[in-house]
């Protein structure tokens, strides 16, 4: 308990640090909102509009300490104010019409490759020398070198476009109305399954290597040695005792990508038009949207943290001795 | 365990086959239904509020939900009475009286009166933060003085503020005076004159606009509605043009006539017509030697244009002549004195020979030389990621080399480049210039005193900081001047003017995007029917009203 106690005092300092950040590090760029958007107009816009925009985004000249107070403040209360490249909606708002095909997208994607990528690692190592040992991870490793990008855009050509397998973009079908039916929910993953199966295939090959590496390492301990020579059944051995012990960093670094899941998305979104975060995030720093960049790196900020808080807690079931340690 | 791993993937693939077994479905939406990318968002966000920061709202909430008193067509230079059918000047042109349109009703029922568009404008004066074309800083009054005549009185004659004055969208006055924050308003469920007020569907990727029942134009619009998918990114809005998912678009599109056109040379239009901005080399007027017109002229000589619009803009455009206006003020441009602004033709013997006349002599090494006898090595500042102007900068640098200036081609993050620019912190730089009706606007920010800020202060316009006393006197005549032929010779002047100052060196003017397919509509303008600019980005005066009521489903 007590180390969950420290753990939760460690975050909450890392929480406010990143809020402070998120609050200097946009100011500390070139220009204004208002600036900005005169800037989108390219001569479209009467110079003279500068002072309605101005106006409009309320720019103040107060000092930059009394509006980190009172950032801080209506932070608190989970208030981030209206967006100004979607005035005059509020920043909750932008966000949440995002967050969740986000979380779902490359939520599902992360824990997908992870589950996949582990088992398959177990299996490699396991039979080593087999053929899935031998040729697999080559293949996964080379398609995850390609550039995500490129990779996603070639297969929405190929099986998008050209075969038509696949829906070419958007959560779910234009002529759809969302509800909690079962042509909805079925077309919902028809519309994810190319975005999320890019994801995997490029992730897949990090997770399998990682996972089989540890294990092969495991596997020649003397622990394992023993519970063979107990006679206990292979699976037994192979899951109880090894995997769960070589899952230990694998573990880690699925916590970090869990986290990573809200900012790293972009992409995906920007090839199959997903409705999701990443792209608001660029549209906030484009048009310099304060409010909107402070309300998005908070949730990206939560995300990383709790996902680590996770991965601490997942820890202390995996691995006994952080919990000799912890108590 | 392999068992399992073969469980899960048979999961895997049970989620994902019914994707995979499907035929692709027909991305067409229904006969009369107009797909149209103007705005590129991966989701949207409702907003039909025509009165906040233009880009906010929904397009076409300022031309197509709203509308305007006139709609200016930018292909023919004219203004298109709308809301307004005529307006006169009284009172030694310091009353503007326009007269609304009789038989308009709101999108509601409610009969559109004098009186809605005298309350938007006192909107705009309580809420300076809606007065997006400061309208304020001239105007002294507006009444309604009757169910169809509204009456702006003027601070001081300024016949140019006609041009901010009908361009603003109108708002129902029954409406409006009930939102307790017209700033904030998101304005949901619109009630509006324009062509297109019903909000049929509205979710995250897509929204449709249904025609409004009670327009005003009999019969039109014929369009039955319009509907919007969200495309993030210029990429993917291309695909789906290629692909024929959108019928109607604003895009830049490299190669058109190979990616576009040869896809289906039959439906896939487009028309880009040079009525945007003209793009300008700026040269910085306060840092010697871009001080002296000889060195602005002969470093215009040193560029070879024709290889510009060739290599930056896939020939998408024409070089500049020396008066600087694009094809949006043809009916402005007096061809003789352009023909005489001989500093945009490509010369590198005259361009040298100008340099040497002006004292910048080449040194040993052949690099020219400034007074104080250090190489000239001027920086020429461009925006990253913006491939045209990149390319444009390099061509423009290669030029120079030829003239023995050695220029650097900077590339800099947007925001920092434009506060450089803004603040005047450069040598050279590429930019873009103002739009309007007349050149009032447009040559007000070359070279007019009033808008030279010192260096160091941030400015919306005349980046360069070049002042013209000649200018000066010519724009004062043409805010005072109503008559059309007297704004002529007084737009002729400012043109002799720019010609032989040259404050600043043009490029190319911008091309208006526009493409369109003609498989399921009809109708668009094109360079055989040029009726309007064809554009969706033409929404600030109203253009885009002139397309979005002729187009026509086949």
């Amino acid at each position: 308990m007590r180390y969950i106690g420290q753990r939760l005092g460690f975050y909450l300092l890392a929480a406010w640090v990143a809020l402070t950040l998120n609050f200097f590090l946009p100011r500390l760029m070139p220009g204004d909102p208002a600036t900005a958007l005169f800037a989108r107009f390219r001569g479209r816009l009467n110079p003279e509009a500068m002072q309605a925009l101005r106006e409009t985004f309320g720019l103040t000249d107060a000092s930059l300490l009394g509006q980190y107070w009172t950032y801080l403040r209506h932070a608190v209360r989970g208030d981030f104010g209206l967006s100004i490249a979607y005035f005059p909606s509020p920043v909750a708002d932008v966000i949440g019409t995002a967050l969740l095909w986000t979380i779902f997208l490359a939520g599902t994607a992360v824990v997908v490759s992870f589950v996949i990528g582990t088992l398959l690692g177990v299996a490699a190592a396991w039979w080593r020398r087999g053929w899935m040992d031998t040729w697999l991870p080559s293949i996964l490793v080379f398609l995850g070198a390609f550039p995500y990008f490129w990779l996603a855009m070639l297969l929405l050509y190929v099986l998008g476009y050209s075969l038509g397998w696949f829906p070419l973009g958007h959560a779910y079908g234009d002529d759809l109305v969302p509800g909690l039916s079962v042509t909805f929910l079925a077309d919902i993953v028809r519309h994810a399954a190319l975005p999320i199966g890019t994801v995997v295939l490029v992730t897949l090959g990090g997770w399998m290597l990682s996972m089989r590496n540890t294990m092969i390492a495991v596997l020649g301990s003397d622990y394992v040695n023993l519970a063979r020579a107990k006679g206990l059944s292979p699976s037994r051995v192979a899951l109880r005792y090894a995997a769960r012990n070589a899952l230990l960093p694998s573990v880690t670094g699925f916590g970090m990508a869990l986290g990573y899941v809200l900012g790293g998305s972009l992409l995906t979104e920007i090839v199959f038009s997903y409705p999701g975060q990443g792209y608001l995030l660029v549209q906030a720093v484009r048009n310099q949207d304060y409010p909107l960049m402070q309300g998005i790196f908070l949730v990206i900020t939560l995300a990383v943290l709790g996902a680590n808080l996770l991965v601490d807690i997942l820890y202390l079931w995996l691995d006994p001795r952080t919990r000799e340690s912890a108590s | 365990m392999s068992v399992r791993t073969a469980a899960t993937l048979a999961t895997i693939l049970a989620l994902v086959l019914p994707g995979a077994s499907c035929v692709r479905e027909q991305a067409r939406p229904p006969a009369g239904v107009l797909v149209v990318s103007q705005e590129q968002q991966a989701s949207w966000i409702r907003n039909f509020n025509p009165l906040t920061t233009a880009a906010a709202a929904r397009w076409p909430t300022l031309a197509g939900i709203y509308e305007p008193l006139f709609v200016f067509n930018s292909v023919k230079s004219e203004y298109v009475p709308w809301l307004a059918v005529a307006h006169a000047w009284h009172e030694g042109n310091r009353v503007l009286r326009v007269t609304t349109r009789d038989g308009v009703l709101w999108s509601d029922g409610a009969p559109f009166t004098a009186r809605d568009v005298a309350y938007t404008f006192n909107l705009l004066e309580e809420y300076p933060a809606l007065d997006r074309r400061g309208v304020w800083g001239f105007l002294e009054s507006v009444v309604a003085t009757g169910e169809n005549t509204v009456e702006f009185r003027f601070q001081r004659v300024f016949i140019p503020g006609f041009d901010e004055l009908v361009g603003q969208p109108i708002v129902p006055e029954h409406i409006w005076r009930e939102v307790p924050d017209p700033i904030t308003f998101p304005n949901e469920n619109p009630v509006a004159t324009g062509p297109f007020t019903e909000v049929r569907a509205f979710r995250t990727q897509v929204f449709e606009l249904g025609r409004n029942p009670r327009y005003w134009q009999e019969g039109r619009p014929r369009i039955e509605a319009l509907r919007f998918p969200a495309y993030p990114g210029n990429d993917r809005a291309n695909m789906a043009l290629v692909f024929s998912e959108v019928d109607w678009a604003g895009n830049f599109v490299p190669a058109i006539d190979r990616v576009f056109v040869g896809r289906d040379p039959e439906h896939h239009r487009y028309w880009f017509p040079l009525t945007g901005s003209t793009i300008f080399l700026y040269a910085n007027t306060t840092r010697a030697p871009f001080d002296d017109a000889r060195v602005r002229k002969a470093l215009s000589m040193a560029i070879d244009r024709e290889l510009l619009v060739d290599i930056a803009l896939y020939r998408y455009s024409r070089p500049a002549d020396a008066t600087a206006l694009s094809d949006g003020y043809a009916a402005w441009r007096n061809a003789e004195i352009a023909a005489a602004g001989d500093w945009v033709r490509h010369d590198l013997a005259r361009a040298a020979t100008l340099l040497d006349e002006a004292g910048y002599r080449r040194g040993a090494d052949g690099v020219r030389r400034l007074p104080d006898g250090s190489p000239w090595r001027p920086e020429i500042l461009t925006v990253a990621g913006w491939s045209d102007w990149v390319r444009a900068s390099q061509v423009i640098a290669r030029g120079f080399g030829a003239l023995g200036i050695e220029a650097a081609v900077r590339t800099y993050d947007f925001s920092a480049w434009f506060q450089r620019v803004q603040e005047g912190d450069f040598d050279l730089s590429l930019g873009w210039s103002f739009e309007g009706p007349t050149p009032y606007l447009f040559y007000r920010w070359l070279m007019a005193s009033a808008t030279v800020k010192p260096i160091g202060e941030s400015s919306m316009g005349n980046w360069h900081r070049y002042a013209s006393p000649a200018a000066d006197s010519a724009l004062a005549a043409f805010e005072q001047e109503s008559a059309l032929a007297n704004q002529r010779r007084i737009a002729d002047e400012l043109q002799r003017i720019f010609v032989a100052e040259a404050p600043a060196i043009p490029l190319y003017p911008n091309p208006s995007w526009a493409e369109y397919n003609t498989s399921r509509f009809d109708g668009f303008p094109s360079r055989e029917q040029p009726y309007a600019d064809p554009s969706p980005n033409k929404f600030d005066r109203g253009e885009c009203l002139l397309v979005l009521t002729s187009v026509t489903p086949r």
